[in-house]
């Protein structure tokens, strides 16, 4: 008895504060969000009072408006489809350049391994800035490798491209950024993969393409997913690569979202989109887990 | 740990003075010798923050920004700030120089009796331009249609940037298509509307303060962007010794002015310093080494014998009585112009 | 090495230099005598000179040090513990919390939170950075002190007990030792995550409270210049820095995010 009672003081002692911490600058911060985006835009920016006509007395000032407004304008749903799309590519492509190099890391001898996943993770703690605006540079008119590009395209006729402020600098800045999200869940996945069962396929007359394809594939699927998840749920809400990289292309719902904060000064109208954001994100990661776990057998 | 902590209080306490005066200004608006002059004047230091848009100001300040002593916007939404509550009203008492300005400045629609503002400087919306590379082209700059006309766009394709300002875009699609800037018929902002879509491939991007540099380097050869900004922009390339010049355009249609005006936070920390800071920028001389350095307009008749004869002679930045009439200043909007403006924007940037 | 392994390590090998060469291109071009980032001119250490006389990126340095510091330490402390209840205990909503900060896209915290301290009448400053980046820490910390106990031999905190010592005693004379090269880690890991911030700083700074990020950000929007490459340079080198020690101290907790 007594050791249920202390047991049960001890977690609220030791989890209560970051309990608390997180309730207070998370939890409640969100939920405060959720209410903005019912709340009306102010004057002059920012929300109105959640009282109307006078302090105290007031009527509760809430209204659908700026819901009416997202639901009703197609032109809010098709940013979130392109944002869609541009997270969607981003996914696809991370997942075909790290795959190869996941399968690298987990075949390779136990002694080198954990360097090359090191080797993977330190560019991701560089700076997220630095890492795009070394896109910047790569892709920038007067780069070496764009003149060079560009003279090559002109021995066979075409004219000279323009790299940056284009959808694809939005795409490469995206890739390069959450390229590592994708190669650790599928190293971790892979790196448990029985090799006996490849031998056994092998045994059995399978080629190399049908082993990878209908063995190791399929068995990496969870990794596939939670790598897949990791890069697609942040990707959505990214503003700073379109709004480095992409000129007048590539905007994504992340620079609308900040925009309303900070330009436009519609709180509510930001928050809806904010709430549209987090269901999705909620959704996909939900999905995710799901699909995880159904494919556990 | 101790020595850490107290290491790092050392190192913090300088920002713990109080002798600091906040100022919030546009960027590279103000001389860097006129800082120091004044930080020796007034023994205190000015520490600046910078803003790129009026929005941005708003959004700040909307978003409880306190801390702030002097800021800089620019004089239509002098208004509407008073209006919200974030302003002081000026005791003019405490500024001797306010008699140097010019009295076609003072007392506008915004601001009746300068009761919250005093006019800092000014400067013109319109097209700067890389004058060997136009004239390579073959191409006249001298309208908006530099900027919207498919036809010249694709000569210069890829070259152009504009600001990324929503009233700024609006008002010039607006001035092209025959409009005055503060029309506020949403067919007529339909209509500019489809004219910035239809021009909007051939740019390469909104740019708020970057075209700057890229004028001056080269890489972009046509901007939409402020005449102070022109001007410094023309400064670089020289500096850089590069064969060519970035010229004003001031375009046919109109443009619109915008005169900066120093204002009070009502929650400013030292408001005496405040004072002391916008008086000092009154004075001749002053007042002239902003235009000296930034080429912006001046409203101050004390400072005309110090700027330099060069600058005098731009017309984009000392407009004549012709072109004077074609300018026009920009009014706030209410909520709900705002909002529709706010959604064309998303839909020229979306699209 | 036959034929198709020569293709997957060529291909891993095309992942390796893409992940690199960027970073290696901006560290290059920190030592270029030209303003523009295109061919070489030749080397020169004036652009790093330049950035220690910018006393904008000086203010911006000490700022995010101050600020790295201070939430790294809170987060720490609040990390470990959150790490050790969700551990120990059977804690429903914690996990929760702590992970959902991580796995959420960045500007939907920065956003919310700017509402709040805008509600609550916070000025936004320092303090409300460092509140910001505690915020997001606590949930790395919690994992990688999480793995550590999970890797940490229960038997010793038993026979510690059984020799008579309370929960505290053997929790501070037993487990933090055991598990201390995790928490230091963490700590590094989040104060590395404090000081590179971008998004959710952007929306939480103030007056007068410019970070590092947000300082390389206003330069790539106003005037690109080599400076910075510069402070790219210098920040890449004390992340690289930090984040190696962190590995060493706690192998595969990097791995855990």
């Amino acid at each position: 008895m007594t050791t249920t009672k202390s047991q049960r003081l001890h977690k609220w002692l030791i989890g209560g504060p970051p309990l608390v911490y997180l309730v207070v600058f998370f939890a409640i911060p969100v939920l405060i969000m959720v209410l903005a985006s019912f709340r009306n835009p102010g004057e002059f920016g920012g929300l109105a009072p959640l009282f109307a006509g006078g302090d105290g007395g007031g009527q509760l000032d809430l209204t659908t408006e700026s819901y009416a407004r997202f639901f009703s304008d197609f032109l809010y749903t098709e940013l979130f489809l392109k944002s869609f799309a541009y997270a969607a590519i981003t996914t696809a492509v991370c997942l075909v350049i790290a795959y190869p190099l996941a399968m690298l890391i987990a075949r390779s001898p136990k002694k080198h391994r954990d360097l090359l996943v090191l080797l993977v993770i330190l560019p991701f703690w560089s700076n997220f800035l630095i890492r795009v605006y070394a896109w910047m540079i790569i892709l920038g008119s007067q780069s070496v490798f764009v003149t060079a590009l560009n003279k090559v395209l002109g021995l066979f006729g075409f004219a000279p491209v323009s790299l940056l402020y284009t959808s694809f600098a939005v795409i490469v800045g995206l890739v390069y950024v959450h390229l590592p999200f994708m190669v650790l869940p599928l190293y971790a996945n892979l790196e448990k993969h029985d090799p006996a069962l490849l031998d056994a396929a092998q045994d059995l007359g399978a080629n190399a393409w049908r082993r990878f394809w209908r063995v190791t594939f399929p068995l990496s699927l969870p990794g596939v997913y939670a790598g897949a998840a990791l890069v697609f749920i942040p990707a959505l809400g990214i503003f700073a690569i379109p709004d480095i990289l992409g000129g007048t292309e590539g905007i994504m719902i992340g620079n609308v979202i900040k925009q309303q904060f900070l330009d436009a000064r519609d709180w509510p109208f930001g928050s809806v989109l904010s709430m549209v954001l987090t269901v999705m994100a909620v959704g996909i990661a939900g999905l995710a887990a799901w699909v995880a776990r159904g494919s556990r057998t | 740990m101790k020595k850490l902590l107290s290491l790092l209080l050392f190192a913090s306490l300088p920002a713990l003075a109080a002798d600091e005066l906040h100022l919030y200004n546009w960027n590279d608006y103000i001389a860097p010798d006129s800082v120091k002059s004044f930080e020796a004047q007034c023994k205190c230091k000015v520490v600046q923050d910078y803003y790129g848009d009026n929005e941005e100001l708003l959004a700040k300040l909307a978003a409880g920004a306190k801390g702030y002593d002097v800021l800089v916007p620019t004089s239509n939404y002098v208004a509407g700030m008073a209006k919200a509550g974030w302003l002081q009203p000026l005791d003019k008492s405490k500024l001797p120089n306010f008699k140097n300005l010019m009295p076609a400045y003072l007392n506008t629609e915004f601001d009746p009796g300068n009761k919250y503002s005093v006019p800092y400087a000014m400067s013109i919306t319109l097209i700067g331009y890389n004058d060997q590379k136009l004239k390579e082209l073959d191409i006249t700059v001298d309208s908006w249609a530099v900027i919207f006309d498919p036809k010249i766009l694709q000569k210069i394709k890829g070259k152009v940037t504009v600001l990324d300002s929503q009233a700024e875009v609006m008002a010039a699609a607006l001035k092209y298509l025959g409009y005055s800037v503060n029309d506020r018929d949403p067919a007529h902002w339909k209509q500019a509307k489809e004219t910035i879509l239809k021009a909007k491939p051939y740019w390469a991007a909104f740019m708020a303060q970057g075209y700057i540099k890229e004028l001056s380097t080269g890489n972009i050869w046509v901007v939409h962007g402020y005449s102070n900004d022109i001007f410094q922009a023309d400064t670089g390339s020289q500096e850089a010794k590069q064969k060519f010049r970035i010229r004003h355009a001031l375009p046919k249609e109109g443009a619109v002015l915008a005169l900066d005006a120093m204002v009070i936070a009502k929650t400013a920390p030292r408001p005496d310093l405040a004072y002391q800071f916008i008086n000092f920028m009154l004075e001749g001389k002053n007042s002239a080494a902003l235009t000296n350095i930034t080429g912006s307009g001046n409203p101050n008749s004390e400072a005309m014998q110090f700027i330099n004869p060069e600058i005098k002679s731009i017309k984009a930045v000392f407009p004549d009585a012709e072109s004077a009439k074609r300018l026009e200043q920009l009014k706030d909007m209410n909520k709900k112009e705002r909002q529709l403006l706010n959604r064309i924007w998303t839909e020229i940037k979306a699209k | 090495m036959n034929r198709r392994s020569r293709g997957l390590w060529a291909a891993a090998m095309f992942a390796y230099a893409f992940l690199y060469a960027p970073l290696v291109i901006v560290v290059a071009y920190s030592f270029n005598d030209s303003r523009l980032n295109a061919e070489w001119m030749g080397f020169t250490l004036s652009w790093y000179g330049k950035l220690f006389h910018n006393e904008k990126m000086l203010i911006a340095a000490r700022n995010s040090l101050l600020i790295g510091l201070t939430a790294s330490a809170v987060s720490t402390v609040f990390g470990t513990m959150a790490g050790y209840a969700m551990y120990r205990f059977r804690m429903r909503l914690l996990p929760l919390l702590v992970l959902a900060p991580i796995a959420i896209p960045e500007i939907l915290m920065g956003v919310s939170l700017l509402i709040f301290f805008v509600l609550l009448n916070i000025s936004l400053g320092m303090v409300s950075i460092i509140l910001s980046h505690v915020a997001f820490c606590i949930g790395f910390v919690a994992i990688v002190v999480r793995s550590r106990l999970a890797g940490m031999d229960e038997g010793l905190t038993e026979a510690a007990r059984d020799l008579g010592a309370t929960p505290w005693q053997a929790f501070r004379l037993v487990t933090l030792p055991l598990i201390m090269p995790g928490v230091i880690a963490g700590a590094l890991m989040a104060f590395t995550l404090s000081i590179d911030d971008f998004v959710i700083t952007f929306f939480t700074a103030g007056v007068g409270s410019t970070t590092l990020p947000l300082q390389i950000y206003t330069m790539v929007k106003i005037a690109v210049t080599p400076e910075i490459n510069a402070v790219s340079t210098l920040l890449m080198m004390l992340t690289l820095a930090l984040i190696l020690i962190a590995s060493k101290l706690s192998p595969g907790s990097l791995r855990a995010e």
